[in-house]
């Protein structure tokens, strides 16, 4: 089990790492507003990857501790956890050079969801129901 | 008469040639400034800033100082930071959206210099004393100044709170010859 979540964190946490890259581009393109010194395409894709892999502990951990309602606690767990970190983008202070933060939140709050919406999606694929 | 035209003329271009020479520098802002303030709960810089820079070292009596900042440039480096110190509790920059300094008095103290001048700020002006530095350099120089201003004497914000009454104002001002 945990070898097949582990599997699928780190493939949805990598997809997730390259949405989040082709979507910041898109929000330049659209706001020219650069965070690329603050958000850079290594740090989108590492915290991907790490929230992708911590999903897969997390999801391993409660199938394990909880059995038959294991997949319905973690999912409820993966989409609070996602909604609550988007408190961090909305309270960071980023540096006095650049221009515009408040399009910071815009950028970043998305991305805070594909690590969850990967993994929703890519889960048939390497898990099967029970 | 004849006779004296020419002396008197003489007379007259090297007195004002002396004028021309005691002539306070004019200086142009250059970019690279830097407004910054910061207290015990907040701090960020103001972005925009016009004006006019009359110094000189020698005659800093002569000198005369014209500044403003646009309000509405100011960063905290967070959105939402930024909206509340523009908004009606804060700087209110719809109503007051620049900060206007124009000196009375420059003069001489210690290292260095000392201006003294009236801030108009939030709808309120007040004397203020900014002891600076100038350091001259091959292309114009650069001012540097700090100085603190509690913001209840402009009626920024509402007195206590999270964020400290004392400010402090650091300024540095690279300039170039106009």
């Amino acid at each position: 089990m945990f070898k097949k979540s582990l599997a699928l964190g780190i493939v949805s946490g990598l997809m997730a790492g390259i949405a989040g890259i082709v979507y910041a581009r898109v929000y330049y393109q659209i706001n020219e507003s650069d965070f690329s010194r603050v958000v850079s395409a290594v740090k989108i894709i590492a915290a991907s990857l790490v929230g992708g892999v911590l999903a897969a502990i997390g999801y391993a951990l409660l199938n394990k501790w909880l059995k038959n309602n294991g997949e319905i606690v973690f999912n409820l767990c993966f989409t609070l956890i996602s909604f609550a970190s988007l408190l961090a983008p909305i309270a960071v202070t980023l540096p006095k050079t650049i221009d515009t933060p408040e399009l910071f939140p815009g950028l970043v709050i998305p991305m805070h969801f594909f690590p969850a919406l990967g993994w929703y999606t890519l889960k048939p694929v390497f898990i099967r129901g029970k | 008469m004849s006779k004296l035209f020419y002396p008197v003329v003489t007379v007259l271009i090297l007195a004002g040639s002396a004028f021309t020479l005691v002539a306070p520098q004019n200086w142009q802002i250059g970019q690279g400034y830097s407004i910054s303030f910061s207290s015990s709960d907040a701090d960020g810089i103001f972005k925009d800033l016009k004006g006019s820079v009359v110094f000189d070292e020698q005659n800093p009596a002569a000198g005369k100082f014209d500044v403003v900042v646009d309000v509405a440039s100011i960063n905290t480096g967070n959105g939402l930071q930024n909206k509340h110190a523009k908004s009606d509790e804060w700087f209110d920059a719809a109503k007051y959206p620049t900060i206007h300094f124009i000196s009375r008095s420059i003069a001489k103290s210690g290292n260095g210099y000392q201006v003294t001048g009236d801030l108009d700020m939030h709808g309120v002006k007040r004397m203020v004393t900014i002891p600076f530095t100038f350091s001259r350099s091959a292309q114009g120089g650069t001012f540097a100044g700090s100085f603190m201003v509690n913001r209840n004497d402009y009626k920024i914000g509402k007195p206590g709170g999270d964020v400290g009454e004392q400010i402090k104002i650091d300024i540095s001002v690279p300039v170039t010859k106009s």
